[in-house]
């Protein structure tokens, strides 16, 4: 039977948005600046098919209260009565099967109104909570199997926030980006099959000090806007002002706008009727393409996606038809996260060189002209394998000598040690260990992993797992359906046999261990290449921070390698040691190796189960050997070779080469031999999506 | 109130900055939190464990497990009472009973799961009646309450996820384990850390409202006091607390005061200008720095007994709230802002 009121069945603890935190919503029409975020937050609201927006900003910028407040404005939709997934009545194609078998009995749906739902997706919230599942109250007192609507059903026609996007778990991100994706949720687990609508418009905000989305996650964000605090004094006094007076009094500051937000929900509504008649001139079309080919956009969904903003912002404005000034206005939102960078400039003759420290003089490069420009093809595409032979692979290169500093003084010792300031930082590209089904103990969030202690997030149950950490809702849900057979045996109300046990599975991130292993010999002086050395460093340290991971750093020069920071997570300490980390003398890159193994095989002797990563940065120019016998870099070769045998271990060669020149591409060689990741420094810039990460540099 | 093992507020020597801070906190709560950095051995949980002596009264829904005011507006909190099932199922003719207790101090451990800080399904009644039910967690508990958290910077990151995402509406929404539930949590975040021990994620670090550095006192004469204090303490617990009931009882008494004072204190146009001023000249991210420093130097002013904000509130403000804001360079340490701010404003 169909029941009347689907509320009745599930009752106690679902419970609508918290009417006691509305309540204490600082009004939209009361925020001040910020115009483009509200802008696109309206636009959504007119159309949801423009899908969604993230708020990217620092903190403190009004980026979550603009989204709660807008929950106030939002017209009302019309819904199936008592209909718990929110059914249209005027979309018979889409309706729920009990709403199916309601309209065939009864004719007609009785259909109310409601203000579209702002569903909130709390960080803690668990799969089984977003999708629904099944409903328990109903099983054990019926023995049957019902469907209990999760979060996308509730935001089914309204909105989805999410507050911190990027701090979200990688499982819950793919669950609603299928759902968002398909407008559908489709669900299959606990013995329950069900499928239902869930149209939402996904709103995220977001801090990138935090860490970036994954693009993929990007894309399906229609617009993107960027907040940032505001500029003049006079405001920043008058959004005090504002503050203040809601927080003393947040009914009476409400009541006093109440007006304007009235006036703005009946805009907003207007709009919305008037949308359907709003035209786009094909000129127009042809101006948006264009928009989105100059910026190199992948796929369609931008182009879609402006013109739908546009007709929006068309019928907010009360005009009949789309202006190219709409879309121009709408474009910048569209193309900020979709934006790539076109074909990578050629590289300049010699990079902007941050404080120049070194006599330039000291390496006689003759200006030969570069035969060897990166191939744009493969610099598009950052991940292209890079392990094709170069051409240059044929002819053997002479060993490079000694070079520079001994040229100076004769010296190879301390006397000649060289500090330089860090390069510009920047942020880097992602990398991290695999995940496997190990399990580890930890903390962080480079790496995926099981993990074993009771703290990780608890994302789904299973039948196996520590025994102790029991999943109880699981438990609960797999023992109801047996009740009705089950009951007298005891006097609980839940009969749970051993079979219904299910335990946690719980995720987290571990940060990996990074052993950075730093050439600071004389080599590395030249041409200020340490400078943007310790700038890559110090932004993989960024990287490496938001990733809580623990680094140690190995240094070589001279005669030998130094274990320069032990292990530690304090990327502070590491950051002030690679301030002050001198350059001068040989490059004993096999003692560098070596040292390189001693702590790799330290650590993993304490956690065998960890994954560390190894960050050499060189030049591969070896040429101070453990043993006079094998020439040097021979010797290298061959122990990159031992130490990559570990497959435990995942190693990055960051070649420090000055490009442009001549490029003897011994780290290159070392990599392969290595089985290595090989980058340049230039390589290991995010640079994807342009605009986002150039903001990012500090 | 006290209990006979917590050292007494009044009786700590010296560390000013940071009993002014939390002092300031006590009496407004809106400024969301104080952040302790210092070495080790500097008395910052002392403090913090302390101030439990010297918190106010306020009125609360008496059994309410969310600590719910009912004079709140929005009256509607009693329906969320209603659903978490504390007993407060029919509001009597004279709404709900009423009860005066001090504000709470609560502890957030660091080893703290997930599903104890935001709450979860309460198993007892799950299995006893078949329903399912919210079992509130430590955020419920900490709504208007202090809430403590030793070693801030050890926290794991997703509790400090789950964290920030209340601190940010003060409201917490569950939505695990087959319970879906939402309840109001503001509280003030007292933390303390040592920065030796890794640094604060920026997001978490902008929570709090104020920040102040300690270290150990550098005059042997304190010191020797610090000692002989400790002694005392440790000899007769009891005894020392009763030797300084009484300045407990007058700080209480003025913070009193102070609360009362706070609605009507009035800060000129000049004085928000100048915090606007100092903040974009700073370069905070956001605008949390200028509404803190203006609620700040008011509570300040209110604790000294003033009902206008004065010049020297107002740099005293800047001080407190500004220097873990500061945009600064990868890796800078905090402690260099406070220095340049003190040097700022002494000129």
């Amino acid at each position: 039977m169909i029941v009347q009121r689907a509320n009745q069945a599930t009752p106690a603890l679902v419970s609508s948005p918290p009417r006691a935190a509305r309540s204490g919503v600082f009004p939209f029409a009361a925020i001040l600046g910020q115009e483009e975020m509200k802008l696109a937050l309206l636009l959504n609201a007119i159309d949801p098919g423009v899908g969604g927006v993230l708020v990217r900003g620092e903190k403190g910028t009004a980026k979550s209260t603009t989204v709660r407040a807008l929950a106030a404005l939002l017209p009302e939709v019309r819904t199936v009565h008592g209909c718990q997934l929110a059914c249209d009545p005027d979309d018979p194609a889409q309706l729920c099967a009990q709403c199916r078998s309601r309209l065939a009995r009864d004719r007609v749906l009785a259909v109310q109104s409601r203000q579209a739902p702002v569903v909130e997706l709390p960080l803690n919230a668990t799969e089984d909570m977003v999708l629904g599942g099944l409903d328990f109250d109903r099983a054990v007192k019926t023995g049957q199997r019902g469907f209990m609507p999760g979060l996308l059903a509730r935001a089914h026609r309204g909105f989805l926030y999410v507050d911190e996007v990027n701090l979200l778990d990688d499982h819950l991100v793919d669950v609603i980006l299928d759902a968002a994706a398909s407008g559908r949720n489709r669900l299959e687990r606990e013995g329950v099959s069900f499928s239902h609508p869930a149209r939402f418009v996904l709103v995220g905000t977001m801090n990138p000090e935090e860490g970036e989305l994954r693009p993929q996650l990007l894309d399906r964000f229609g617009l993107c806007v960027e907040v940032s605090g505001l500029a003049d004094p006079e405001m920043r006094l008058r959004l005090m002002e504002l503050r203040e007076a809601f927080d003393q009094d947040p009914d009476s500051f409400q009541a006093q706008r109440r007006e304007e937000a009235q006036g703005l929900a009946l805009r907003l509504a207007l709009a919305r009727q008037r949308l359907g008649q709003v035209r786009l001139a094909p000129h127009h079309r042809g101006f948006i393409s264009a928009l989105c080919l100059e910026n190199n956009v992948a796929g369609h969904r931008a182009d879609l996606v402006i013109e739908r903003a546009a007709r929006a912002l068309a019928a907010y404005e009360g005009r009949p038809e789309v202006a190219s000034e709409d879309i121009s206005r709408v474009a910048a939102m569209a193309l900020r996260h979709r934006r790539r960078d076109p074909v990578p400039p050629p590289p300049p003759p010699e990079e902007p060189e941050p404080p120049r420290e070194s006599e330039p003089s000291e390496e006689p490069e003759p200006p030969r002209e570069p035969e060897q420009p990166p191939d744009p093809e493969q610099d598009q595409d950052g991940q292209n394998a890079r392990d094709e032979q170069d051409p240059e692979e044929g002819f053997e290169l002479p060993l490079p000598e000694p070079p520079e500093p001994e040229s100076e003084a004769g010296d190879q010792g301390q006397a000649l040690e060289q500090v330089f300031a860090a390069g510009p930082t920047f942020k880097v590209r992602g990398f991290s260990q695999a995940k496997d089904r190990k399990l580890r103990r930890g903390s962080g969030r480079r790496s995926a992993t099981r993990t074993a202690q009771k703290l990780g997030r608890y994302v789904k149950s299973s039948l196996y797992g520590d025994p102790s950490d029991l999943a109880l809702d699981a438990t609960l849900r797999a023992a109801a359906p047996h009740q009705r057979r089950r009951r007298g045996s005891n006097r609980l109300a839940v009969a749970v046999q051993t079979q219904d046990l299910r335990l946690k599975v719980r995720e987290k991130r571990v940060g990996n261990f990074l052993l950075f292993v730093v050439d600071a010999s004389g080599s590395m002086g030249a041409q200020a290449r340490m400078a943007a050395t310790k700038g890559a460093i110090l932004s993989l340290l960024l990287d490496a921070y938001q990733k809580r991971d623990k680094v140690a750093m190995v240094c070589f020069r001279g005669r030998e390698a130094s274990l320069a920071l032990p292990p530690t997570s304090s990327i502070e300490l590491a950051a002030k040691l690679l301030q002050e980390l001198p350059v001068g003398g040989r490059t004993p890159l096999s003692a560098g190796l070596a040292q390189a193994h001693e702590q790799l095989r330290i650590h993993l002797r304490k956690a065998p189960e960890s994954r560390p990563i190894v960050l050499l940065l060189s030049d591969g120019r070896a040429n101070a050997g453990l043993h006079g016998e094998t020439p040097p870099h021979q010797e290298a070769l061959t122990l990159a070779a031992k130490l990559g045998d570990d497959q435990r271990v995942r190693f990055v060669v960051v070649d420090t080469e000055a490009s442009g020149v001549v490029r003897l591409d011994l780290a290159r060689r070392l990599a392969a031999a290595m089985g290595a990741d090989y980058f340049r420094i230039d390589d290991l810039k995010a640079q994807d999506l342009v605009d986002i990460a150039r903001k990012d540099n500090l | 109130m006290s209990k006979p093992n917590v050292y007494p507020f009044a009786a700590m020597v010296g560390q000013e900055d940071m009993k002014e801070a939390l002092i300031l906190n006590v009496i407004n709560p809106g400024l969301s939190g104080v952040l302790v950095r210092g070495e080790k051995g500097t008395g910052k949980s002392t403090a913090a464990r302390a101030l439990a002596e010297i918190l106010p009264l306020i009125p609360v829904v008496s059994g309410c497990p969310f600590n719910l005011d009912p004079t709140e507006s929005g009256g509607d909190l009693c329906g969320q009472c209603t659903i978490a099932g504390c007993g407060f199922k029919s509001p009597g003719p004279n709404g709900p009973v009423l009860e005066r207790r001090p504000v709470r101090v609560v502890e957030l451990p660091v080893g703290a799961t997930e599903d104890r800080v935001v709450g979860s399904i309460d198993l007892e009644r799950a299995l006893k009646e078949g329903e399912k039910h919210f079992e509130p967690g430590i955020l419920a508990a900490a709504h208007r309450a202090i809430l403590y958290v030793d070693e801030v910077n050890l926290l794991e990151d997703h509790v400090v996820d789950v964290l920030l995402d209340s601190a940010a509406m003060g409201v917490n929404t569950v939505e695990r384990e087959g319970v879906s539930f939402s309840h109001p949590a503001r509280f003030t975040l007292v933390g303390t850390m040592n920065p030796e021990e890794g640094e604060l994620r920026p997001q978490l670090l902008d929570r709090f409202g104020l920040c102040v550095l300690v270290a150990g006192i550098r005059e042997s004469g304190a010191r020797v006091e610090v000692m002989e204090r400790r002694l005392a303490h440790e000899t007769d617990p009891e005894g020392f607390a009763r030797q300084w009931e009484q300045a407990s009882r007058e700080i209480a008494q003025r913070i009193i005061q102070a609360k009362e004072l706070l609605p009507r204190v009035m800060a000129s146009r000049e004085m928000m200008l100048a915090i606007a001023r100092q903040c974009l000249e700073v370069g905070t991210d956001g605008h949390r720095g200028d509404i803190i420093s203006l609620k700040t130097a008011k509570t300040l002013a209110a604790w000294q007994g003033r009902d206008q904000v004065d010049p020297a509130q107002v740099s005293r403000a800047l001080e407190l709230v500004l220097p873990h804001r500061v945009r600064r360079k990868p890796f800078e340490e905090v402690s260099h802002e406070q220095a340049r701010f003190r040097a700022a404003n002494a000129t």
